[in-house]
């Protein structure tokens, strides 16, 4: 019953922040929704009961994303008036139904399917022992792969974002 | 073991020999024309140890050239490997002699040994030389293995192979224009022929299950193959038959062929590569007696072509084109002896036809070689006193296709006439005789106006001599055979031989029959051959051509259809123009305009335009691919749903 | 008793939010955090799943693992092209930068 009430109370949360991120017309704020919308899923995960990837939700997203996230938007700040610019582009009202269709066919689909193997209607709780036996017995390879990929990202950024010398 | 399964060896010595003439012909000294003659002379002794093996072997019996009536008197000898596997079916590759076989070996290795002994003093000093001689072996060996073949898909190669090669022949000289011109002319009017050939032996393979000649022979013998479908594949197989052995309406190229080297004409455009319709037709006639009318339609062929050629004949005055037309007309009678249903006597006259119409050509060939390249009858005259022996075996060989008593060509134009009448058509009987007494009557012009009379160009008849011996004698030799090649069809010199007969007993389709003398025939035919050649005598004695000319003046009409060959070129040529060109004109401009502008073109013009219209669509704006991407994404969604249910 | 169809429509309405946020935005900063909302959804999507109907296999489970991973490497660069279109042409509007066309 307590994880019920727990449950409504972070969805609803959510959803809300997770509004405030697309609608709101301060960049800074959206930010700040943006973190509390990745701590709310982390939540999530707590309630599904996988620890680890709370922690790691909460560590990657709430914290190096948005930091990252918020350090980009400092350094392109526009002008003295940045807040007069309009946020939302032309096509606004387009994304709006776009969106709306999107919500109605996953909706749709979720709800109306029955879902097979959901016997007790509850999460199983994941322990990290699984993940990591897992993670490191049978995704092994995708995981070095992973290693690389992410050291390529970290140089790729960097020779992306350096001044040159040339300008 | 014997040499007769081994006859394929004839075949393989010339056939190596090309390789080695064409590779290394050109170091060799004199052209390596001594390697040729040797392959040949090879070819021609392992032919003599056929000819005794077989006929050794056979016990005496009487042969039947077919399968099945008297199984155990079955005298052919067969010797075959495995071709390719295809799933079930076993493709065989092999050689099959029978009395057939073996008498067409003998003409071939007989007429091409005499061919290059003569080459040698006729071709003298001509460039490529030594790339005559590899031709020469490499024709030998494809016809050889053309008779010898056991299956149709063989016979199809070989017969594809003496083409090529007669098309090179034809084509030595092709610095003229007219020689490369008359080697297409050839190569094409014997394609449109082979492509029937090739058609039918796809028929027939098919329905029979298999390529071997005898099997597909017995396939249609026991009614395995439907009566309309047997027609009309036989009909296509003697569409090649009459392409190769130049019969109306495809006679056109072999008067043309006369452009190659004199040699080639003898062996290939005379002897040989011409009867290669014939020897197919007689090789199948146990087929085509079972295949509707097929038989009349041959004697048609036959007789028209006898007939036709023999006014054309009347008034060509190139002696090789005289010659050229009494083959076209010779192969005419034996396609009517074929179409009568007596295939000993179409063999025996081509065995007798090659002999003598070798030694005319190498005759004229010779004639040719001494009067530097003047062949026009109306150049030449009076030659018997400066070459008497080119002069006399020239009349010999002229007497015997004339059909003189007692001469080679009298007794199997004899059996011809002789079979049309046992055939029962009394008709084709009299038309065939009328085209013997036209046979006469041009031979003898032709010898009247080439050798006797008075030289009508004295600069040439001056430095005319009589040609060395390595050219007379092949003509000394082929002018024996010419007189004595007609005896074996009576039992006594057959039996003699070591036959168990006359030709009559050696080839025949179901039974046997000994030769005797018919007066009133031998009569009739003498009195064609008198006919014809008094008539001749009487108009052009003295090379004189006044009366001639009268008779020509006196039908304008007639003569005019002669000398122009009844027209067939002009026709051939203005259904090309028309017909051909035409369509060649309409499917050009499908091409250009349909399928070049319309399809190639236009398809690049659609997307172009259509790019055109189409590029304002990107505007290069994130959030607008985006929202193409979202649209497609629902879209996809909506219609899997819908067609989910 | 939270049944799965929960999760899922929770996931579905961030989704859709940030969709929404894609579409509509022009600060390309804000486009970015509005696919890291979707990214987010998916991967609940992915661990609802794995905890509802796979809790052996945990499929699900490693595919967030590598959502993740690869969600830092695409935000780590997309923020330097970012700054990079920003230092070239004064601005984050994704509507300005318009030139990858006829």
């Amino acid at each position: 019953m307590a994880t019920e009430v727990l449950w409504w109370i972070f969805a609803v949360a959510i959803v809300g922040v997770s509004a405030g991120v697309v609608f709101s017309r301060s960049v800074i704020h959206s930010a700040i929704f943006l973190i509390l919308s990745m701590v709310g899923v982390g939540a999530m995960y707590l309630l599904l009961m996988v620890e680890f990837l709370a922690i790691v939700q909460l560590l990657i997203y709430g914290g190096a994303v948005t930091v990252l996230i918020l350090l980009a938007l400092m350094l392109t700040r526009m002008g003295a008036g940045g807040a007069a610019q309009k946020v939302d582009g032309p096509q606004m009202p387009f994304a709006l139904l776009a969106g709306g269709g999107i919500l109605a066919i996953l909706v749709g689909v979720a709800v109306s399917t029955s879902w097979p193997g959901d016997v007790d209607d509850q999460p199983t709780g994941i322990s990290i022992e699984l993940i990591s036996e897992k993670l490191f017995q049978d995704f092994g390879a995708p995981f070095v792969i992973a290693s690389a990929l992410l050291l390529v990202a970290l140089v790729g950024a960097i020779i992306l974002a350096r001044q040159e010398d040339a300008d | 073991m014997t040499i007769t399964e081994h006859a394929y060896l004839l075949a393989a010595i010339p056939a190596g020999m090309f390789l080695l003439l064409a590779l290394l012909g050109r170091y060799l000294p004199r052209g390596g024309d001594y390697l040729g003659v040797l392959a040949t002379g090879t070819s021609f002794g392992l032919m003599i140890a056929v000819v005794a093996n077989y006929v050794q072997n056979r016990g005496g019996l009487g042969g039947a050239f077919q399968h099945g009536l008297e199984a155990q008197e079955f005298p052919a000898w067969t010797n075959s490997i495995e071709w390719s596997t295809v799933g079930d079916f076993v493709l065989r590759m092999g050689i099959y002699v029978d009395p057939i076989t073996v008498l067409m070996l003998g003409v071939i290795t007989t007429v091409a040994l005499m061919v290059n002994i003569f080459s040698i003093g006729y071709m003298k000093g001509e460039p490529r030389y030594y790339w005559f001689f590899a031709v020469l072996q490499l024709f030998v060996a494809s016809m050889l293995m053309l008779v010898l073949a056991d299956n149709l898909l063989l016979l199809l190669i070989s017969w594809e192979l003496v083409g090529v090669c007669s098309f090179l022949l034809i084509g030595f000289y092709w610095e003229k224009r007219s020689a490369t011109e008359a080697a297409k002319k050839a190569f094409i009017t014997t394609r449109v022929g082979d492509v029937g050939l090739f058609i039918g032996v796809v028929l027939l393979g098919k329905a029979a299950g298999t390529f071997n000649i005898q099997d597909v022979i017995h396939a249609a013998q026991e009614g395995h193959i439907g009566s309309t479908y047997l027609f009309v594949s036989m009909m296509f197989l003697f569409l090649g038959a009459m392409g190769k052995s130049a019969q109306v309406p495809f006679h056109v190229w072999l008067p043309d062929a006369m452009e190659g080297p004199t040699p080639v004409s003898a062996l290939i455009h005379a002897a040989t590569m011409v009867v290669a319709g014939v020897y197919l037709t007689a090789r199948m006639l146990p087929a085509f007696e079972v295949a509707g009318d097929m038989m009349l339609i041959i004697t048609l062929v036959g007789l028209v072509t006898a007939l036709l050629t023999g006014f054309i004949a009347l008034a060509q005055t190139d002696i090789k084109k005289v010659l050229a037309y009494s083959t076209v007309g010779q192969l005419g009678f034996m396609f009517v002896a074929l179409g009568s249903g007596a295939p000993e006597a179409a063999m025996f006259h081509l065995m007798t036809h090659a002999f003598f119409k070798a030694l005319l050509f190498l005759g004229s060939g010779s004639v040719i070689h001494a009067t530097h390249h003047h062949q026009e009858m109306d150049e030449l005259g009076g030659l018997w006193k400066k070459m008497p022996i080119t002069a006399t075996t020239f009349l010999i060989g002229s007497l015997a296709l004339a059909g003189v008593f007692p001469l080679a060509g009298f007794w199997s134009k004899d059996e011809i006439l002789h079979s049309t009448l046992d055939w029962g058509g009394g008709w084709a009987f009299i038309l065939l005789a009328f085209a013997a007494v036209l046979t006469a009557f041009y031979t003898t012009r032709l010898f009247v106006r080439t050798f006797l009379g008075k030289p009508k160009d004295q600069h040439i008849y001056e430095h005319t001599h009589e040609s060395s011996f390595v050219m007379t004698g092949p003509l000394l030799f082929l002018c024996l055979l010419a007189i004595v090649s007609g005896f074996v069809v009576f039992q006594d010199v057959g039996k003699a031989i070591g036959f168990p007969g006359g030709i009559t007993e050696f080839i025949f389709v179901e039974h046997p029959h000994v030769f005797h003398i018919d007066w009133a025939l031998a009569g009739t035919s003498i009195a064609i051959g008198v006919i014809g050649i008094f008539s001749a005598g009487w108009m052009y004695w003295g090379g004189s051509t006044v009366r001639s000319t009268k008779l020509a003046e006196w039908q304008p009409g007639l003569y005019d259809m002669i000398t122009n060959k009844f027209y067939f070129d002009e026709m051939y040529q203005y259904g090309i123009d028309r017909g051909l060109l035409g369509f060649s004109f309409i499917v050009s401009w499908f091409d250009r305009y349909v399928v070049n502008d319309t399809g190639v073109d236009g398809s690049a013009q659609i997307t172009k335009y259509s790019g055109s219209v189409l590029k304002y669509a990107q505007t290069g704006k994130v959030p607008n691919y985006a929202m193409g991407v979202a649209i497609g994404v629902i879209t996809l969604a909506v219609v899997g749903l819908a067609v989910r249910g | 008793m939270v049944p799965l169809e929960n999760y899922l429509v929770l996931s579905a309405i961030l989704f859709s939010l940030g969709v929404y946020g894609v579409l509509a935005r022009r600060n390309a900063v804000l486009v970015l955090m509005s696919v890291e909302l979707m990214l987010n959804a998916v991967s609940m999507n992915f661990i609802a799943f794995s905890a509802y109907l796979d809790p052996s296999r945990i499929t699900g489970v490693i595919f967030a693992v590598f959502i993740i991973t690869v969600a830092a490497a695409e935000v780590g660069l997309a923020l330097a092209i970012v700054i990079r279109l920003f230092r070239n042409r004064a601005t984050v509007n994704v509507d300005e930068a318009a030139i990858l066309k006829w």
